[in-house]
């Protein structure tokens, strides 16, 4: 124990050097906008495609979460917890695709593959509407009631913020950041909604 | 996973059933229970065991692109001509991200409760008195689009046929059950006339409106129909005008969801100049509660025509994984009682 310990240390030191960064996001009369994703993009670094997994759970005819952000490469699982079936789909062009009328959870998920917006609907039910919103970044978080997310674990260097929010009309002008290793910022973005 | 996509939705449902009425309240067929306008109503076979057997087939080239049909095969016809066996509904589909324009024979969707493919209920075995009338008698034939943004939903219905929508709450009496109307089929309602849902005799266009509001876990839903029937007699066919609105509305919080559904207007006809009107009415409310292996729905009905009458419904329905769930019905209406069993085989698939 007494030789693990300094190790661990050690070996999580640069979890505890990285920048945090907490978002706002307010329309143009100060409201809070929830489920709006922020995003920052690492600038001149590629990063490679996630190989994560995600869900989409379908309970009481609604997608949950209404909004989830996943970084290109994701499989995202769409298992149906409701007794009744469901047929997804989407003619969204980032990423096309229709699971056939199904209960429980399909046997393969759908890898996203392609950054953009990907808006989620259901054949029977027309109220179930949803977004996958894919990003090129492992860092994104989906604002709270309160307009608030959180981005944790950056590395220091360039990004660029971006964030989308459901039904938007144009996209807000990226702000761009530079964070140093220990750096725990706030920022307060103001969207046209 | 494939852009395009086929599936198949295969369910059969046997039933079996008793019941404790006299009088205006009669037992037969396929879990009916039924309000009796008179003598002159047909005495509907008694039966205690029936099956039904629905075929679902979707073929989608896109996402953009769906064509859906709905055959249906039952072992009791409740004295319907060609009602063995039948299209319940065949449309094609386009859609975008806010348009969805539908065209064929489809039901209308207003329904709080048959929520499911195939338009199933999900909480009981038996819908309520509304939904078992628009489901044995509208099935508009035509085209119907509607436009959703942002939690609004706003549609409309341009159908033919349907010229007898009317007949079967007024003449007949109001019933609780699961006969869909099939295309072509004659369903009587009385000794000299029948109703369907492909009666097209006065060539005038019904329509329908709709509008809806949908937020986190709750929906409310306003819906006008209009069949726009001249009234008059067309052999056994006798053509009611029926004008008539729904607003329904829904909520879900966790395993619970509330629903409910109210629905009246005038319907009339014409007999040697003299026009009849008759004010038709029916709602529901139910409580449903989803545990891990069953569901549990409480649902009162309240319905008027020519004769006024009240029901309450417990459905428990046991929900294994798996294909069959078998389910249990009760209910009492007016003192008289009937229960049902009934074992449920559903598959859906490629």
């Amino acid at each position: 124990m007494t030789r693990t310990l300094p190790l661990l240390l050690l070996l999580f030191a640069p979890l505890a050097r990285a920048a945090t960064l907490s978002v706002t996001v307010r329309d143009a009369r100060g409201g809070a906008v929830t489920d709006a994703v922020v995003y920052a993009v690492p600038e001149g670094r590629e990063l490679p495609l996630a190989k994560k997994t995600a869900v989409m759970d379908q309970k009481n005819r609604m997608f949950v979460p209404h909004v989830l952000p996943v970084q290109t490469g994701t499989a995202v699982r769409f298992p149906n917890s409701d007794d009744i079936r469901h047929q997804v789909y989407s003619f969204s062009s980032a990423k096309q695709f229709q699971i056939p009328l199904y209960k429980g959870t399909p046997a393969n998920p759908v890898v996203f593959d392609r950054a953009g917006v990907v808006t989620l609907g259901c054949s029977i039910h027309d109220r179930m509407t949803a977004y996958v919103v894919v990003v090129d970044t492992p860092y994104f978080a989906t604002t709270d009631k309160k307009g608030r997310g959180a981005l944790a674990s950056l590395g220091a260097g360039k990004y660029s913020l971006r964030v989308w929010y459901p039904e938007m009309t144009s996209e807000p002008a990226p702000v761009p950041l530079t964070l140093a290793a220990s750096d725990d910022k706030e920022l307060v973005v103001t969207v046209r909604k | 996973m494939r852009i395009a996509s086929a599936s198949l939705a295969v369910l059969v449902l046997t039933l079996a059933s008793h019941a404790n009425a006299e009088d205006a309240l009669h037992w037969s067929g396929f879990a009916l229970l039924r309000a009796s306008n008179g003598i002159d109503t047909p005495v509907l076979r008694e039966k205690n065991l029936s099956a039904q057997l629905h075929l679902g087939v979707d073929w989608s080239p896109s996402p953009f692109l769906a064509a859906h049909v709905h055959l249906l095969a039952r072992s009791d016809d409740a004295n319907a001509r060609r009602g063995h066996f039948g299209v319940v509904e065949a449309y094609l589909e386009a859609r975008n991200q806010h348009v969805r324009v539908r065209g064929g024979a489809f039901f209308l969707p207003s329904s709080r409760e048959n929520v499911d493919a195939l338009w199933e209920t999900a909480y009981t075995i038996t819908p309520s008195a509304l939904n078992s009338w628009l489901g044995e008698e509208l099935r508009p034939i035509g085209i119907d689009a509607s436009y959703t943004r942002g939690g609004l939903t706003a549609g409309a219905t341009i159908f033919r046929g349907n010229d007898t929508l009317g007949a079967i709450p007024v003449e007949r009496g109001w019933s609780m059950r699961d006969h869909w109307i099939t295309l072509g089929e004659w369903i009587p309602v009385d000794a000299e006339y029948d109703t369907s849902a492909s009666a097209e005799n006065d060539h005038r266009a019904g329509w329908s409106a709709r509008g809806a509001w949908t937020g986190a876990n709750a929906l409310v839903q306003l819906t006008h129909v209009d069949n726009r029937g001249d009234g008059l007699p067309y052999g056994r066919l006798f053509n009611w005008g029926t004008r008539f609105e729904i607003v329904s509305g829904e909520y879900s919080k966790g395993d619970w969801t509330f629903a409910a559904e109210s629905g009246w207007g005038p319907s009339y006809l014409i007999v040697f100049g003299t026009k009849y009107t008759t004010d038709i009415r029916a709602s529901y409310a139910l409580a449903s509660r989803r545990f891990p292996r069953f569901r549990a729905t409480l649902r009162a009905d309240e319905f008027k025509a020519m004769t006024r009458g009240r029901a309450l419904t417990f459905a428990f329905l046991w929900t294994p994984p798996g294909h069959l769930r078998p389910g249990f019905e009760a209910t009492t209406s007016g003192g008289e009682q009937r229960v049902i069993v009934e074992l449920r085989y559903s598959f859906s698939g490629r």
